[in-house]
């Protein structure tokens, strides 16, 4: 019996590790889309979204699949009102960047782990402004730019806070013993 | 757990589901480039069901940033007494001003018969969200379609207008703000009723888009609605033009950062109708009434046109040098003048 209940905590365990990428990638999105400003729309709100993709995609890339970035970026799409698919593509072709430079980006500290995230937010930024460019209108940059630069300043409370969901859940980080 | 095992990369072939998402991710785009009502009804569906909490955790909000606010106004409590002082003493003026114009408008609209404007019902909405993105910027007000906000109708607070409906859900509508990057209204320039288009590129104040190549803009002017197209109704206050880096932009009147209840105006043009018979210029001229019916040849048709003509067609006895062009002048303006 207690190997039996022993069993299904791991199992439902492995299988909450499996989505847990997912989930924080999609509340991470939610939270980020509330209609609520503190600063009276002054800076627009940061892709909150990108940081599970970058985090687990460096920390345990069999965990953030590319099916689980497309349900981020389609979520993103739907609650952020832009035009649609555009962040869906942008989080994808990021994620692909990222997964194929993974060495480069995760031998990253510090301040240089931010220069990271900032890149791949960088890529985000790029390719969403491209495909609206191209199929709709040119927007200004400035907007763009504010909000790549909320998503970096974001990334470093929401990488801790990842951090130690990851540890408490899933297991111990790449670089840790 | 921490004893676990894990990849750290994928198999070779694991690039191949990245490949498809992103063949998939392309049919998205081109997708909602065709059939965007698909992703509009999903936000909808969305905002409804997340109504109850945005308004609770609206309200927080709101009073932190009254909070906030508060402390800047402490100090400039009183310089802003006296300059409310010295507006309100103008306005007070300003008032007495328009309820006498607003009195001989009434007189002279029924000295003319003029047709009266359109009766314009209204709901009164609460700002319940604001989202503030590079491609949209947005407001969410606690009214929907079962509030008959439809939409394309105007937003309106009580300086002027903020923007006008983008999605009605059932219980809740998103709006597009005059400063959206999509945003486009066809406004009038007042004083001399020259017509253009507002046109939102996310900054705090929209450039203008003349339609006439002649038009000159002065600092101060005012832009209202003009009400091309029946979807907004005319001379809803937008706001002034302003001169900006050697060009002219438009200082909204409202705040939409600040507005927590809102008008959404039921407007609806009515459909024209064409004048009564009598009341057509032909008839009125002595003519025929054109007939729908172009059976009949152009030669035909221009025969009982021109028989009319000649008993208008009087020459001025001032210029008997020149009679052959006197038949050459339109009728109709002959009518006019000896009216």
């Amino acid at each position: 019996m207690g190997t039996a209940e022993g069993t299904g905590f791991v199992m439902s365990g492995r299988v909450l590790s499996g989505f847990l990428p997912l989930l924080c990638g999609l509340a991470a999105v939610l939270i980020s889309n509330l209609p609520l400003s503190l600063t009276n729309g002054l800076v627009p709100a940061p892709l909150l979204g990108l940081v599970p993709i970058y985090f687990w995609c460096l920390v345990r890339p069999d965990l953030m699949t590319p099916a689980a970035v497309f349900a981020i970026g389609l979520l993103e799409d739907i609650v952020a009102g832009g035009p649609p698919g555009i962040w869906t593509l942008s989080f994808v072709i990021t994620f692909g960047v990222i997964d194929r430079q993974r060495e480069s980006f995760a031998g990253l500290a510090g301040l240089g782990a931010v220069l990271g995230f900032a890149t791949a937010s960088l890529i985000a930024c790029v390719v969403a402004y491209a495909v609206t460019a191209a199929l709709y209108r040119f927007a200004p940059v400035g907007p763009m730019v504010a909000e790549l630069a909320m998503t970096v300043l974001f990334y470093i409370p929401g990488v801790y806070l990842i951090g130690i969901i990851h540890r408490r859940l899933v297991g111990p980080l790449r670089s840790e013993p | 757990m921490a004893n676990v095992t894990w990849k750290i990369a994928r198999r070779g072939n694991a690039q191949l589901p990245l490949v498809i998402v992103t063949a998939l991710a392309l049919v998205l785009v081109l997708l909602g480039k065709a059939e965007p009502a698909l992703f509009d009804r999903a936000r909808m569906a969305m905002t409804d069901g997340m109504r109850p909490f945005l308004a609770a955790a609206h309200e927080p909000i709101v009073r932190f940033d009254r909070f906030v606010g508060s402390f800047d106004e402490l100090f400039a409590v009183y310089q802003e007494n006296l300059r409310l002082k010295d507006e309100n003493a103008r306005l007070r003026q300003w008032r007495n001003v328009a309820v006498v114009m607003e009195d001989r408008v009434k007189r002279y609209q029924a000295l003319l018969h003029a047709v009266p404007d359109p009766a314009l019902h209204s709901v009164l909405a609460r700002v319940i969200g604001r989202a503030n993105r590079p491609f949209l910027e947005t407001m969410i007000l606690d009214a929907g379609a079962a509030n008959n906000v439809k939409p394309g109708q105007a937003v309106v607070d009580a300086k002027g207008m903020i923007g006008r409906i983008y999605l009605a859900g059932n219980r809740t509508s998103w709006v597009i703000l005059l400063t959206d990057l999509n945003s486009r209204i066809p406004v009038t320039i007042a004083p001399g009723n020259r017509q253009a288009i507002l046109v939102g590129d996310n900054t705090a104040m929209p450039s203008l888009d003349t339609l006439s190549q002649i038009v000159t803009l002065r600092p101060g002017d005012q832009i209202v609605s003009s009400g091309d197209g029946g979807l907004l109704p005319p001379g809803l206050p937008i706001g002034t033009v302003v001169e900006q880096g050697g060009g002219y932009r438009v200082a909204l009147l409202a705040d939409a950062a600040s507005s927590e209840d809102v008008e959404v105006l039921a407007f609806r043009q009515p459909p024209e109708q064409p004048p009564a018979l009598p009341e057509l210029p032909a008839v009125a001229a002595g003519l025929p009434p054109a007939t729908a019916a172009p059976a009949a040849p152009p030669a035909a048709a221009a025969a009982p046109e021109a028989k009319p003509v000649k008993p208008v067609a009087v020459a001025p006895p001032a210029k008997p040098a020149a009679p052959a062009a006197q038949p050459t002048s339109p009728p109709a303006d002959d009518a006019d003048e000896e009216r």
